[in-house]
């Protein structure tokens, strides 16, 4: 290949090359938002997929109830027997919420962690290169949407919101690598235990929830749940059950492997949760000395 | 109306690709490997290897940058690959006939180093840990013959669409 060296192709591709350290350079610093070009054509397709996906979600949907058909009859037997233990469930439920009320009218404490507001959200796309595990949803800022609320489905969480446009935002799923996602979470069992899910197995499919002390007790087939702590989240989303627990690199540690309860795959609609509780400034949370957190 | 067919097409492959991702379960055929769809790139390819260099690399850079900017939000990766493969493909073309078969093996060949070159670059920025045998085992196979079934199907439309695209823009 002589002629590839040739001087002016030579010169096209180093100049192409400094560009594209320079593009992947930009677009890898921590961006509050992304320019308005990005949004432009963002907000354009995203208007075209929602054209195209909703019909094809109720395609989806009649093909999924064709299915469902097939079961019904062993679903509904199960469901009975369940159904009685609901009602009384609910009682239960009623009366510790009230209790829960009235002593915090006591204590003069309105406010908790666990208060929060959801608003739902459609899927118009998801990322076809899987490397970055991302869904486009059918709400930005316009419907209040901002940039790291939770993002949740039926079954539990799935991941916060990346960056928002005005009439669609992204949402990065917790599958995703990023050394940045990092989500405070508790683990429920007689002491509450804290730690982090930090990263994801892609061969397990398990997340992996670290900085958990070494003394603490963590069994299989506990839930863990958002612990709120972290400033952006509520608390008592659903992350997932433990499956494993393993001591880390230096036995100071424990990592537990937690399956996840929501699917990654297959979703459909979303509920983007925004916190009540008021969030911290980031001054607040450090003295000024350690900025890199 | 015929001008603007052809960026439709390729506007539709683009969604293509994001709905079949949206849609597919986690377990295909029982196996948890993980297939990634290039519709788009393969029809970029019939489209670079039979209507021609220039205008081929163009559409590909058009359609990398949009790929970066609303799928990938790292703005670069794919618009550095696509018309960077296509212009190799076009060198190899040189060389060979563009019948049927030799066409859809090389841009399945294409397509395998664009899967590669993407692999690579996410590494380098730490967007994946994953070991390179894991990845040829989980990812590249499955996505290989995925794709090799795409263009076993849309091969001869690609072919023959592209062909009369190619002579329209001649006559003009």
């Amino acid at each position: 290949m002589p002629q590839f060296f040739l001087n002016k192709r030579l010169i096209i591709l180093l100049v192409s090359i400094i560009i594209l350290v320079a593009l992947i350079g930009f677009s890898l610093r921590e961006r509050s938002k992304l320019t308005w070009p990005e949004q432009f054509v963002k907000d354009t397709t995203g208007w075209v997929q929602s054209l195209v996906s909703k019909p094809a979600n109720s395609l989806a949907g009649f093909f999924e109830n064709l299915q469902d058909l097939q079961n019904t009859y062993k679903e509904n037997k199960e469901l009975k027997t369940r159904v009685e233990k609901i009602a009384s469930l609910e009682a239960e439920i009623q009366a510790l919420k009230k209790d829960n009320e009235d002593l915090r009218d006591i204590n003069g404490e309105s406010k908790t962690l666990r208060d929060m507001d959801p608003s739902p959200a459609t899927v118009i796309g998801r990322t076809p290169d899987r490397w970055h595990e991302m869904l486009i949803i059918d709400k930005g800022s316009l419907k209040g949407i901002k940039k790291n609320m939770a993002v949740v489905t039926a079954n539990g969480l799935i991941g916060k919101v990346k960056s928002v446009n005005q009439f669609s935002s992204t949402v990065q799923l917790l599958s995703a690598m990023d050394p940045k996602n990092r989500i405070s979470a508790l683990i429920q069992s007689d002491t509450n235990v804290f730690g982090f899910v930090q990263g994801y197995d892609d061969k397990q499919k398990v997340l992996l929830v670290k900085g958990i002390p070494s003394g603490a007790k963590v069994e299989k087939g506990q839930t863990v749940i958002t612990s709120g702590l972290g400033g952006v989240f509520p608390q008592g989303l659903l992350i997932g059950k433990v499956v494993d627990v393993k001591p880390d690199q230096y036995g100071l540690n424990q990592t537990a492997l937690v399956k996840p309860g929501a699917d990654f795959y297959d979703i459909e609609n979303v509920l983007v949760i925004k916190r009540l509780m008021t969030q911290p400034e980031t001054s607040d949370m450090s003295d000024g000395k350690e900025e890199d957190l | 109306m015929r001008k603007f067919l052809l960026p439709l097409l390729f506007l539709a492959l683009f969604i293509s690709e994001s709905l079949f991702v949206q849609f597919m379960p986690e377990k295909v055929f029982g196996q948890s490997k993980i297939l990634v769809p290039h519709f788009l790139y393969a029809g970029l390819l019939f489209f670079t290897i039979y209507v021609g260099k220039n205008k081929g690399i163009i559409y590909s850079a058009i359609f990398g940058l949009l790929f970066d900017i609303v799928y990938v939000e790292v703005l670069g990766i794919y618009l550095f690959l696509f018309p960077f493969i296509a212009y190799l493909v076009t060198k190899v073309m040189q060389v060979m006939q563009s019948n049927l078969i030799v066409s859809s093996i090389v841009s399945l060949a294409g397509v395998a180093l664009l899967e590669i070159g993407v692999y690579e670059m996410n590494f380098l920025i730490h967007v994946t840990d994953l070991e390179f045998m894991d990845f040829i085992n989980l990812r590249f196979y499955p996505t290989l013959i995925l794709n090799a079934i795409f263009i076993l199907l849309t091969g001869f439309l690609f072919k023959r669409y592209f062909e009369k695209v190619s002579e329209a823009m001649n006559d003009d």
